[in-house]
């Protein structure tokens, strides 16, 4: 990745993160103010029905304590207690009920059980259980009706005036109308949940009435109205609302509607109980989330706009950064790489005043230093090559050339000898100098091969014919000199691109130099395995092996650790392993031995 | 000086008795004024019909099989055959003479497919009955509302139609709320002493009472249930014997099909509930179809509740949910919302249909007549106005016994109260008695002029 594109990413990373941080913390502001103000409206709305509840309320227990001092009632009470016979009084709750307004009115005997019934007139005779309840205050409680169905209702008891066994059981209807009298705030939804219409099953009973039926039936939306009938959406109440049964306690959520979030509301479920502890109805506010939604989504457009804008900002930013700093780094990088590559001669633009320009006349200096001392170093190593091989010529040359010395000597002072001993001495002489001769051209040939190596020409071999080649070669000359020579190659084919002969005559070198390392005998091991995409040559042998130095300058031409080597072997074995493009490596361990590591890359398939 | 006094005083005596005579003596003449909750045409308290229509015999006051349209009857063939000679000279109102090819159409027309005999036919004045099996209760039988003789549709004249008969009144005048009645002149039992009767329907309880207590009104309706109040309220109240029981009739298909769920509602029923408040202990708990007081066995059927014994019979099963409906008022329906606590108490899933809802419910509360004074003959037109055909039973009380035990065995219909009919009366109106199916009986009534 280029330090454009670094530049590019990293201007862009900070524009949107910084956009996000912020319209991040907006957007959790923003809901945590609306849900603030849903919670305070729903408060607000709470106390409302609790006012409007506690009203009520004490307009039951008002009016059915008015009842309870009526003369009337008084009558009644007198009357049951001399007759003790409740039958003349089938219809007087209702008459009562209806002169008091009150929904609900029963009176309940001595015995508990009900005399007279306005909203169940046929209950007569059957008891009556929250006659029992000695709160001053309303209470809630579900009345069975004629027929059959439930209502729920809020109660007061108070027995009648100088006839304390006979009490009044009175009250008013609870629904959804009592929802109408309050005051709403725009976007809010309230409902009651009760199971008020749904039939008595004889299964559960008349008993099962009073007890927490309504949290352990399955939940049903139409038992939740809102103020004006069926509350939309009431299917989606069920959880809120079946929380809240469960666990008895006000419980508040969001309430997905449709799947569009604008669409959810904020809503709130608290459970209205008897005072057994029962949960009698659930009242349910929900606040609409479309103006919070509506705000968040504004900001978040707001967001993506600068977080957008940003970005192209940080484009133009970065595209001028890199116009002013990275084009000189791009341009140094790639002068350094054209020097890496062996081309020195380049030269890197010097403008301003800045780090990049001191940069950049220290790389123009570096480059123009290491040229100058490149060809002082040429210049060094052509000299010091000279020397070398006028020394390794004066050496070569010297050994052969003192022997004629002395045999032209011999020869001139055998002139003074008979004839006889002349040829026999002038004999002797010119085969020495015949020899002598021919060493000196055995020298000067070496040299020229040296000088005159043949370009490779390049055929698919198998790596394992040319060490099959050596093997059979120099295999028994190995043994007469008690080596053991070992090959170990692979079954498969190990294709090269190379010349036969050259790469045989490479090997050859080698194998020859392994067996001179080893005049007392050893181990001579040539070894090819495929590595990656390229054919790995190994020859070792076991001999006193090489000194670090040694295998620093093992490849410099004339450099030879025999007595009588020309140097030549090995910088031939290298030339000919750099025209197949391959490398070569010597390694010896401490413990003796060497191994040269030929490198070359395999043929495509 | 003694003669002399002794006759003025007899004289003065004399004076002084006979107002009190013009009083009691019937007079001809004058308007009934008669009101009514039900319309006078339509179910049990049809008075209308009792007024305008004759049957072929008819019960007297003790509640006994009299000749009415037929003066006498035969049967032969141990019951399967019945002749009945219709009365000589008897018209319609409308002057048509009856005869029994009329009286063979009016009788075919009143039950359709379900009359208790086979066929019918005439034979000259006389009308023919065959049956399969006996019919020992057909004079019984006749006396039935049920059958009372009417003029064909077809032959009466005039538009609109309005119902002929051969009673002591006829119709003259029928329009929204109110019945208009004239005394028939040629009756063939004689001319009543009442000019006309007019009945006005559909009228509540509370407004008969002040009617009739501002003298707008002769004879107005008391239930049973308010006989006490009728009475605190010093109206003068005649009231029959037991001319009806309240029952619930089951259905044998359905839900109840099974006959030990019909069982188990019959246990589960709190009679005395019912008798002591809704109708405020008028009247007789009853277990049995026909009345005590009739039968003289009915108290051998228990009358008391037994959850235990309904929960056992019902077996633990869990109903579909049954449903109830009462046919009648208020009263009716108070009672069937307490008849539907008895049976949720007992395990039953109980509907209650509102009046005229439904067609057809599982349980229906109604009230079946039982005037009469032969136990047997009281079982035939019960079970007749329950839709049932008459069972056989004759004038021996341990047939009757055994006959009432196996209905009631099948629990299709459950007695609960037998009921009277009562009728508060103004002080102008003399000589009303009440028939023996409660309804008053006019043609010996005689009113004193409106002051």
């Amino acid at each position: 990745m280029s330090l454009r594109q670094r530049l590019l990413l990293l201007f862009s990373l900070t524009v949107a993160t910084a956009v996000a941080v912020v319209a991040w913390t907006v957007l959790v502001r923003i809901r945590h103010v609306f849900e603030q103000r849903d919670q305070e409206e729903t408060a607000l709305f709470v106390s409302q029905f609790q006012r409007e509840f506690q009203h009520r309320s004490q307009e039951v227990v008002a009016d059915v304590n008015r009842l309870g001092a009526s003369e009337r009632a008084r009558s009644i009470a007198l009357q049951l207690a001399q007759s003790g016979d409740p039958s003349p009084f089938l219809t007087e709750a209702q008459s009562m009920a209806a002169d008091a307004r009150l929904d609900f009115l029963e009176i309940v005997g001595p015995d508990g059980n009900i005399v007279s019934s306005a909203q169940s007139p046929a209950r007569f005779g059957y008891p009556e259980p929250a006659v029992n309840y000695q709160a001053r205050e309303a209470f809630l409680k579900r009345e069975e009706l004629p027929d059959g169905s439930v209502v729920l209702g809020l109660f007061a008891v108070h027995p009648i005036s100088g006839a304390i066994s006979v009490r009044l059981i009175g009250g008013e209807r609870l629904d959804q109308r009592l929802l109408a009298d309050l005051a709403i705030a725009p976007g809010m939804q309230i409902g009651l949940y009760s199971d008020a219409g749904a039939p008595v099953s004889s299964t559960s009973g008349i008993a099962a009435l009073q007890q927490n039926s309504l949290a352990n039936a399955a939940f049903d939306a139409n038992r939740l109205q809102g103020a004006t009938g069926a509350l939309p959406a009431a299917p989606h109440y069920q959880e809120l609302i079946m929380t809240a049964l469960k666990n008895g306690q006000q419980t508040t959520g969001i309430i997905d509607t449709t799947g569009r979030r604008e669409d959810s509301l904020n809503a709130t479920a608290l459970p209205l109980k008897d005072p057994q502890g029962n949960v009698m109805t659930v009242l349910t506010v929900a606040i609409a989330r479309g103006g919070m939604i509506e705000a968040q989504q504004h900001i978040r457009a707001i967001a993506y706009g600068v977080a957008g804008g940003g970005i192209l900002l940080a484009i133009i930013l970065s595209l001028w950064i890199t116009a002013r700093v990275s084009r000189p780094i791009e341009q140094l990088a790639q002068a350094a790489e054209e020097v890496a590559g062996g081309n020195w001669d380049v030269h890197v633009p010097e403008k301003g005043r800045g780090e990049m320009t001191v940069l950049a006349r220290s790389f123009n200096h570096m480059t123009q230093q290491l040229t100058t001392q490149r060809e002082s170093l040429v210049q060094s190593e052509r000299v010091a090559a000279w020397r070398e091989l006028a020394r390794r010529l004066a050496h070569e040359l010297k050994n052969p050339l003192f022997p004629l010395q002395i045999t032209v000597e011999n020869l001139v002072r055998s002139r003074n000898l008979s004839a006889s001993e002349f040829d026999e001495v002038f004999r002797e002489s010119t085969s020495t100098l015949s020899t002598e001769i021919a060493n000196l051209k055995k020298i000067i040939a070496r040299f020229s091969d040296f000088s005159k190596m043949p370009k490779p020409e390049l055929e698919r071999v198998d790596v394992r014919d040319v060490i099959e080649r050596v093997r059979a070669l120099y295999s028994t000359v190995a043994a007469e000199a008690k080596i053991e020579f070992a090959t170990d190659v692979p079954q498969s084919k190990l294709p090269i691109n190379a010349d036969p002969e050259l790469l045989h005559r490479a090997l050859s070198n080698l194998v020859l130099n392994a067996m001179d390392a080893m005049p007392d005998g050893g181990k001579l091991g040539i070894s090819a395995r495929r590595k990656d995409n390229r054919i790995e040559l190994r020859v070792s042998d076991t001999g006193k092996g090489l000194t670090p130095e040694e295998c620093e300058r093992l490849f410099t031409p004339y450099y030879t650790t025999k007595q009588f080597g020309t140097g030549l072997g090995l910088a031939i074995v290298q030339s000919v392993v750099a025209d197949h493009a391959g490398t070569i490596a010597v390694e010896s361990p401490k413990e003796g031995g060497a191994m040269f590591i030929i490198t070359l890359p395999e043929a495509e398939s | 000086m003694f003669r002399r006094s002794a006759i003025s005083i007899l004289l003065l005596a004399l004076a002084a008795t006979l107002p009190s005579y013009a009083r009691t003596r019937p007079h001809f003449g004058g308007i009934l004024r008669i009101e009514t909750a039900d319309d006078p045409w339509q179910g049990a308290d049809a008075i209308a019909r009792k007024f305008v229509f004759d049957g072929l015999t008819a019960l007297d006051a003790n509640g006994a099989v009299r000749p009415a349209l037929a003066a006498s009857w035969q049967s032969d063939n141990a019951g399967h055959r019945w002749q009945f000679r219709l009365r000589n000279g008897v018209r319609f109102h409308d002057g048509t003479p009856l005869t029994a090819a009329s009286a063979l159409q009016s009788l075919t027309a009143s039950c359709g497919s379900n009359c208790p005999w086979s066929a019918v036919r005439v034979v000259g004045s006389s009308i023919i009955f065959t049956s399969d099996s006996p019919l020992p209760d057909l004079p019984d039988l006749l006396a039935s509302d049920l059958f009372l003789i009417s003029q064909p549709r077809s032959a009466i004249s005039g538009s609109p139609a309005q119902p002929v008969g051969t009673g002591f009144f006829q119709v003259s005048q029928s329009s929204g709320n109110t019945v208009v009645l004239t005394a028939n002149d040629s009756c063939w039992q004689g001319r009543p002493f009442l000019d006309q009767i007019t009945i006005t329907f559909h009228r509540t309880i509370r407004d008969q009472w002040l009617d009739l207590t501002l003298g707008r009104a002769d004879i107005v309706e008391v239930p049973a249930e308010q006989r006490k109040q009728a009475e605190q309220q010093h109206l003068t109240v005649i009231t029959s014997k037991p001319v009806s029981v309240l029952a619930l009739q089951l259905s044998d298909s359905g839900t109840l099909a099974s006959p030990n769920l019909r069982s188990a509602i019959a246990y589960a029923v709190d009679r005395s509930a019912v008798y002591n408040v809704i109708y405020q202990k008028q009247g007789q708990i009853a277990a049995s179809l026909v009345p005590n007081t009739v039968s003289g066995y009915g108290f051998l059927f228990p009358v008391d509740r037994d959850v235990n014994k309904a929960n056992q019979a019902r077996g633990g099963l869990n109903t579909s949910t049954i449903s109830l409906s009462a046919a009648g008022d208020g009263l009716m329906q108070l009672t069937a919302q307490r008849l539907a606590l008895n049976l949720r108490e007992a395990g039953f899933n109980v509907r209650i249909d509102a009046p005229g809802s439904a067609k057809y419910s599982d349980i229906m509360l109604r009230t079946l007549p039982v005037a009469g004074s032969e136990a047997s003959g009281v079982l035939g037109r019960l079970l007749l106005a329950a839709g049932q055909q008459p069972a056989v039973s004759g004038q021996d009380p341990q047939f009757s016994f055994r006959s009432e035990q196996d209905i009631l065995n099948q629990h299709l219909i459950i007695p609960l109260i037998d009921l009277p009919r009562a009728y508060a009366i103004s002080g102008r109106v003399h000589n009303v008695t009440l028939r023996a199916d409660g309804t008053p009986e006019l043609a010996d009534v005689s009113v004193e002029p409106t002051p």
